[in-house]
């Protein structure tokens, strides 16, 4: 009789296979441990003493926030309330939203949550992508808070009549129809005003979160298409 | 010799990340390695049965 | 030996097996109606504004596909299960009840889906209108509910199991189906930190279609293997417990590839390249396996001076060839192309992603269940040797183009999207649009409808073979 090799054995192979799942969840478990204490969202305190964090405290929506390149990660990150030079936040430079810049952590969660919930309950992914996740039917929103075309000069904001970014999108939010973008344009959801500036707030959160660099260039290229 | 640490929390896993490939190649070595292991086991568990 | 195999008469498991598969092939229906109205959409942007927009008929469309996929993982296994086991399925009174509980179930959900839409932003919505989260957005009490009809499930398996013979692929099955359900958990929560959301809800979708669903369709083609081909179990299970070595292997860390960009730490660039990067090798394999047990039962037969065919239901095989190179092609070869970060930092969210996940959800599920609902028609109509019929032949043939049209078109759109919108423009909202109006994505889009039509057309005639062919004379009995 031929002698039999461990290669062709059931045995050898279903203990391997027990070996590499049950250990590989356990990697995968211990990652996840470190992941979530570095993604958990930070607090005021974490904004007031310049702590960066990967997901920061919902009043950062009290700050200027902007997306730069950085020289230490060698990819653009959120920069919040003011750059240093380098790439790095200072928590200096305010901004306001809907005409404050003082929302208190409990009322800025507060904002936070029910644009979270409103985002879910009105199925934004499945036309948007957030976080680069979703339908691919309408635009991203990982940074749409920082988009140039909500911007002072940008047409959005011109389009709505109203003087400021969180307000020009609120309003775009409440009444989609009425101010067509595009043939392909957004449903009326419903969404109320105070749901509008819990989006709002929703988005501005979001585009303060360290994505790694994604998406690269973001509003940093005007016009490439037409070479203007 | 060590890449100096770029990413916003420094963690074990990040420190392993040591430039091209580091991390992965020393994750799947701790998961293949210990098949040779087995493989002996069941080696002489094999030849045992043989005999 | 091998006839017992092929009968379902008077198995109750297998009764309630035809159960699941009837209302999963409903749903595959509906998956692609539901598919249409959303591919119109793209081309004509005006259709059913504002009564059945985008975001809805694309959520019913993504849903049906999970549910008819579970539908039919669940008719299979209770297929398989006295076959493998040589006895009945313990606890049948109870999976027959809750057949009717988790089907009424989603016929509410749809309707809700479909006539609710939206709601207020509050908790109540979640927990009855839907949860907006891509592919698990069923509400909060429909989560409960799939949880009980799984456990359910679960439990039929393992007693079963246990009581019977517990073969290999029963032993990969039993731990399969538990993570299976167990994962579904991960994805039942809300919380306000938008990558806490998302962290979780990948272990929900990567854990099973890049984990446990491969599994399952390993150990579902081993069994495939065994009936159809009389092919050897002991080879035939040395293969799967390989398969389930790389691809847990690779599939469970591999979910770093989702964790590029969601907010979480760079170390996972490294541990999702590499690890996802490997996920193709097992499809290999599993490509390798179906056509090398193929060869070898059938030069087996022919050395015996014998020329017939070995295959005893050729739509099945067929559906189980397809399966093999359609998972290695649309999950391996679609899911390495936009795998590596370097890639994924310009390709995440746009046509490629989406031609990626039509060929893989086809190719690797899609196919084999389809196969797994010839098996059931050959049994339950006593049938020896199952041949093809034309219907069965135009419908593969139109299924599986239709869907590779559709995976070259998005595919090409997404390279419009890459170049246009991402590399020139940066991925801002004018960029988006600027992509979208491109020529080579419009076309791109005319070109998935008319490749959606097609595919219609396949499962019209599908579904008239699943309903014609088990009383056709050109099988053997």
């Amino acid at each position: 009789m031929a002698k039999r090799s461990v290669w062709s054995d059931n045995r050898f192979w279903q203990r391997s296979a027990a070996w590499i799942t049950g250990f590989a969840s356990v990697l995968l478990i211990w990652l996840t441990f470190d992941t979530m204490a570095q993604i958990t969202i930070g607090t005021d305190e974490d904004l007031k003493n310049g702590v960066t964090k990967r997901v920061p405290s919902p009043t950062v929506i009290n700050y200027k926030i902007t997306y730069e390149m950085s020289t230490k990660r060698g990819h653009e990150v959120p920069i919040i309330g003011g750059n240093d030079g380098q790439g790095m936040s200072l928590f200096q430079e305010k901004e306001m939203f809907f005409g404050r810049d003082d929302w208190s952590e409990e009322e800025a969660t507060e904002l936070l949550h029910l644009g979270k919930l409103g985002s879910q309950v009105k199925n934004c992914m499945n036309c948007h992508t957030l976080l680069g996740n979703g339908a691919y039917y309408a635009p991203d929103l990982t940074k749409a808070w920082l988009d140039p075309q909500w911007g002072p000069n940008g047409s959005m904001q011109a389009m709505t009549g109203k003087n400021t970014k969180e307000e020009a999108m609120a309003e775009f939010l409440q009444n989609p129809s009425k101010y067509p973008t595009h043939a392909r344009m957004m449903p009326n959801l419903g969404i109320t005003a105070e749901e509008a500036k819990g989006l709002v707030a929703f988005l501005k959160h979001m585009s303060s979160i360290d994505t790694n660099g994604f998406p690269r260039n973001f509003g940093k290229i005007e016009g490439a298409v037409h070479g203007k | 010799m060590f890449e100096p640490f770029v990413d916003v929390v420094p963690s074990f896993f990040g420190w392993l990340n040591q430039g091209p490939l580091t991390l992965t190649i020393f994750l799947h070595t701790v998961i293949i390695l210990p098949m040779i292991w087995i493989y002996r086991q069941e080696k002489k568990r094999i030849e045992q049965e043989e005999n | 030996m091998a006839n017992n195999h092929l009968t379902g008469i008077g198995s109750e498991s297998k009764q309630l097996a035809t159960w699941y598969f009837t209302f999963a092939a409903i749903l595959f229906g509906a998956q692609l109606l539901f598919g249409l109205v959303a591919a119109i959409q793209y081309v004509m942007p005006g259709f059913m504004f504002e009564v059945l927009d985008f975001s809805v008929a694309r959520m019913l469309h993504i849903n049906a596909l999970v549910v008819w996929m579970v539908f039919a993982m669940f008719g299979a296994v209770y297929w398989l299960l006295p076959d493998e086991t040589g006895i009945e399925t313990v606890g049948i009174k109870i999976g027959k009840l809750l057949f009717w509980v988790f089907a009424a179930a989603i016929v509410v959900v749809v309707l809700v889906y479909l006539f609710i839409q939206v709601g207020p932003a509050d908790e109540m919505s979640i927990w009855f209108i839907h949860e907006g989260r891509e592919y698990i957005e069923a509400p909060r009490w429909a989560d409960f509910g799939i949880v009980v009809v799984a456990l359910g499930f679960v439990a039929n398996l393992f007693l079963t199991g246990m009581k019977g013979k517990q073969t290999g692929i029963v032993t990969v099955l039993m731990a399969d189906m538990i993570a299976f359900a167990g994962l579904y958990l991960c994805g039942m929560f809300f919380t306000d930190n938008i990558s806490v959301d998302q962290y979780w809800w990948w272990w929900v979708i990567h854990l099973w279609v890049e984990a446990t669903w491969e599994v399952y369709v390993g150990a579902l083609a081993a069994y495939g293997l065994i009936t159809m081909l009389g092919a050897h179990r002991k080879v035939v299970e040395m293969w799967l417990w390989i398969e389930v070595t790389m691809l847990f292997g690779s599939g469970i860390l591999g979910m770093g590839h989702h964790y590029f960009w969601i907010g979480t730490p760079e170390y996972w660039w490294e541990i999702g390249a590499l690890f996802s990067a490997l996920e193709p090798l097992p499809l290999v394999a599993m490509f390798i396996h179906v056509l090398y047990d193929w060869g070898k039962t059938q030069g087996e037969q022919d050395a015996q001076g014998q020329e017939l065919s070995v295959i005893r239901n050729k739509p099945a095989f067929t559906w189980f060839v397809l399966n093999a190179f359609g998972n290695f092609l649309g999950a391996g070869i679609w899911g390495f192309f936009h795998t590596l970060p370097q890639v994924n930092l310009y390709t995440h969210g746009t046509q490629f992603t989406s031609a990626h996940g039509h060929l893989a959800f086809f190719g690797a599920y899609a196919t084999i269940l389809i196969g797994m609902m010839y098996i059931a028609i050959q049994g339950t109509n006593g049938i020896k040797i199952m041949n093809h019929t034309r219907s069965s032949i135009w419908s593969v043939s139109l299924l599986s183009g239709g869907m590779m049209g559709m995976t070259v078109a998005l595919t090409i759109a997404g390279y419009v999207q890459v170049l246009v919108s991402r590399a020139q423009m940066g991925a801002t909202w004018a960029g988006y649009f600027d992509g979208q109006s491109g020529m080579w994505f419009a076309q791109a889009m005319d070109w998935r409808l008319i490749m959606g039509l097609v595919m219609f057309a396949g499962f019209a005639l599908l579904a008239k073979d699943f309903l014609t062919t088990g009383k056709n004379p050109v099988h053997q009995r």
